[in-house]
């Protein structure tokens, strides 16, 4: 090769090098990521497909009720359903469908949690549901309101309610009893105070109330609090909520119940916790039910989570996962995927997952009798739909949310953090957050 | 007089043999097919594997891209400023400086005691060297579910063992400081028996007639082990310190298990898993964290090869 040829064959190569990346990474422009909102397909004439995937991670350990339903939905339609393990858990999930976009290889019906479904969303990577279940003929108004209506963005709906839980109050009977306490959950924080100082006297080795670690999601079964003392983590996306009077309130008051010896926060899940009997009172999901029930050695009571001093209404916060159609695949697969959403959160199957999983029924006129009959506790799970509210965005659609919620509440908890300072703090972090990384997507749309 | 300055004689230029040369050119041909036929498909493996996905990883780290997303904003250098001057940023810095000194130090000092009581002739040495060695081949997420249970303040061991002894457990899992400092000792366990096997290859290559020498010269133990072990072990440690800041600055599944959101623990390699696919899904800057953990340890690697391993040789 002459010397002169070879600076031009270096650059070709380097050029070739930057097309071919280019090529395989995302299109770059100039104004934001903004592929948020899948563009809606019309599904007139569009025949279902005869096979789909669906990628799980088997909420609740229900890979054989999983089975079970898809082999009733094969019997019932004719459409095969190739059940895929996309994950461990919800995170996973996720990851995998949001890697899997650029290949264009994912499941035509996917479980995203309340958390991971708006990432998909903003990505353009799941489908606006209110069309393709019509053109299955699904009436959506039989869902429970509020679970439907968690995945209710710019007027689209991005997914059905599938495997969905709430925080529930667990106290220890017989903890209850040695303290000469009424049968019952508190009703209000005021209350959960008062019991707490009894059981402190009267069972000095229990902690009589616990709260959850950072890896633990403190910010779901804590927006009860806040939201009791009338604050929260956001008021959509207005961020000021997080370091208003009445959150701080909320947050001294829990600080204080650290401080008084009545409450701390529990190493590991406080469901463990709770059932191991070393403390008296958690606010944990209902899904946890079934295990708490199978491993305490005292009898447990279940109640409504406690009000405020502002409100008592809409102070439980919903959680779980739906099931969302992926906007890459085909119209004939998304028709498919849409009627097998719909099949497995009937009345009929929601109470059989129901029934399985320890999850809600998502349906309102789901038969939970013969579940009730087992365990008792359990129709207090599903009285407290009532009082459910949809959780704040800075929590379940800010990237990063979550976590950094939960590093405050824990700095506040466990380290004696100044309230007032360190949710300004993270105001300002969110703040930060939100305009580096979802502001141009909302604005654009 | 002037002298005329005379060129010096060249050689005569040889005749080139047209044939002679064909025939070099085609052995030549032949070497490389032959190169390209036996190396060809590992090199196009490892550009496909390696550098086609180290190249791809640098051009996402100049792009503002959320993961799965299909498309994204070109940055320049701005996810590498952030990476510098942001507190965060800082603090990443300083978890994985801790974890790393504390790891590599902790490994290398307490696997040389092992490896230098494992090198004496004592009753049951192999059974001794497989356990001390074992805990290096374990998965790490077992390793971290087995101390999750030790170090558990309600119901782990540690915790019975300090209330036994009239203590009550800290929170391991709660307190930051803690934290990191459970993960070290964790890591230090795993990784102890690896540099003890490794020291100890070196200590039995010493040559028994040096320490014979020492021993008739006086020398007692201590003194052997400053004045001929440790100098002899020069190479041994150069190749220790090199693996361990690798796998040190690399260690991710204990941290993950132990600290599932990085409390106390959030080491760089710990930031790259949540700003990609953990809670922030910032795939571009996330990759901008691989590029500059790529670039430490290839500047580590490079300089203890050129300046260091030149200096370990004992004379």
């Amino acid at each position: 090769m002459s010397s002169n040829a070879r600076p031009i064959l270096t650059a070709a190569l380097a050029a070739a090098t930057v097309a071919v990346l280019a090529a395989c990474g995302p299109a770059t422009g100039s104004s934001g990521s903004a592929d948020s909102a899948a563009e809606a397909v019309d599904f007139s004439g569009v025949e279902p497909a005869t096979e789909i995937t669906f990628w799980s991670n088997h909420p609740g350990g229900s890979i054989e009720l999983e089975k079970e339903l898809i082999a009733g939905f094969e019997e019932e339609t004719g459409i095969s359903v190739e059940l895929v393990t996309a994950g461990a858990n919800y995170e996973e999930v996720a990851q995998k469908f949001q890697t899997a976009q650029t290949s264009g290889d994912v499941g035509d019906l996917v479980v995203l949690s309340d958390a991971t479904w708006f990432p998909a969303y903003l990505n353009g990577s799941i489908l606006p549901l209110d069309d393709v279940l019509e053109a299955a003929d699904v009436d959506t108004s039989t869902y429970q309101d509020t679970l439907l209506g968690d995945y209710l963005y710019e007027d689209d709906h991005y997914a059905v309610p599938y495997a969905r839980s709430t925080p529930l109050f667990y106290y220890n009977k017989d903890h209850y009893a040695a303290a000469g306490l009424e049968d019952r959950a508190p009703e209000t924080w005021e209350e959960a105070k008062e019991f707490s100082a009894a059981i402190a006297t009267a069972v000095p080795a229990a902690t009589p109330f616990g709260y959850p670690a950072e890896d633990q999601y403190p910010a779901w079964t804590m927006s009860n609090l806040v939201w009791g003392f009338g604050g929260g983590w956001s008021e959509d996306w207005d961020l000021a909520t997080v370091s208003d009077e009445n959150t701080v309130a909320a947050l001294e008051f829990a600080q204080a119940s650290v401080d008084d010896g009545w409450a701390e926060v529990a190493s590991g899940d406080p469901a463990t916790a709770f059932s191991s009997g070393s403390v008296s009172q958690v606010i944990a999901s209902t899904g946890s039910l079934s295990g708490i029930l199978d491993s305490a050695t005292f009898e447990v009571g279940t109640g409504f989570l406690p009000g405020g001093p502002e409100t008592s209404d809409g102070v439980v916060p919903t959680g779980g996962a739906g099931v969302a159609v992926a906007s890459a695949s085909e119209p004939e697969r998304q028709l498919a995927a849409a009627m097998f959403a719909a099949y497995l959160t009937n009345a009929e199957n929601t109470a059989f997952f129901s029934a399985g999983t320890g999850y809600l029924p998502v349906q309102k006129d789901a038969d939970m009798s013969a579940v009730y009959a087992e365990a008792p506790q359990f129709e207090v799970a599903v009285e407290q739909l009532e009082r459910t509210r949809s959780q704040d965005f800075a929590r379940v659609f800010l990237p990063g949310g979550d976590l950094e919620i939960a590093k405050s509440l824990q700095a506040i908890l466990t380290q004696d953090a100044d309230v007032a300072g360190t949710l300004e703090t993270l105001q300002a972090s969110l703040q930060t957050n939100y305009d580096r990384d979802l502001k141009d997507d909302l604005e654009t749309e | 007089m002037a002298v005329t300055p005379v060129a010096p004689a060249r050689p005569a230029p040889r005749v080139a043999d047209p044939d002679r040369r064909r025939r070099r050119r085609s052995a030549t041909s032949r070497r490389h097919l032959t190169f390209v036929l036996l190396a060809g498909p590992n090199i196009a493996l490892i550009l496909a594997f390696i550098y086609f996905p180290l190249a791809s990883n640098v051009y996402y780290s100049l792009l503002d891209w959320r993961l799965g997303a299909r498309t994204a904003d070109v940055v320049g250098l701005a996810n590498y400023v952030e990476l510098f001057t942001s507190s965060r940023g800082f603090d990443v810095w300083r978890v994985t400086l801790i974890f790393t000194l504390a790891t590599v130090v902790g490994s290398m000092v307490l696997g040389l005691l092992v490896a230098l009581v494992l090198d004496r002739n004592l009753p049951g040495k192999t059974f001794a060297r497989t356990a001390v060695f074992a805990p290096y081949v374990l998965s790490g997420v077992g390793v971290g579910l087995i101390w999750l249970f030790i170090f558990d303040p309600r119901i782990g061991l540690l915790g019975h063992v300090l209330r036994a002894l009239g203590q009550s457990s800290p929170n391991w899992f709660i307190d930051p400081t803690l934290a990191l400092v459970m993960v070290i000792v964790v890591y230090v366990w795993k990784n102890l028996g690896y540099c003890a096997v490794v020291y100890l290859a070196g200590l039995q290559s010493i040559p028994k007639d040096l320490l014979e020498a020492a021993q008739l010269d006086g020398a007692g133990p201590v003194r052997q082990l400053f004045s001929v072990k440790l100098p002899l072990l020069g190479p041994t440690v150069f190749f220790l310190s090199v693996t361990c800041i690798l796998s040190s600055m690399q260690a991710f599944d204990i941290l993950r298990i132990m600290t599932p959101t990085g409390n106390g623990t959030n080491t760089i390699i710990f930031e790259i898993f949540l700003q990609s696919f953990g809670a922030y899904q910032r795939a571009g800057y996330s990759a901008a964290l691989a590029v500059v953990l790529f670039v430490v340890l290839f500047v580590v690697t490079a300089v203890q090869l050129r300046y260091v391993e030149r200096k370990v040789h004992y004379r």
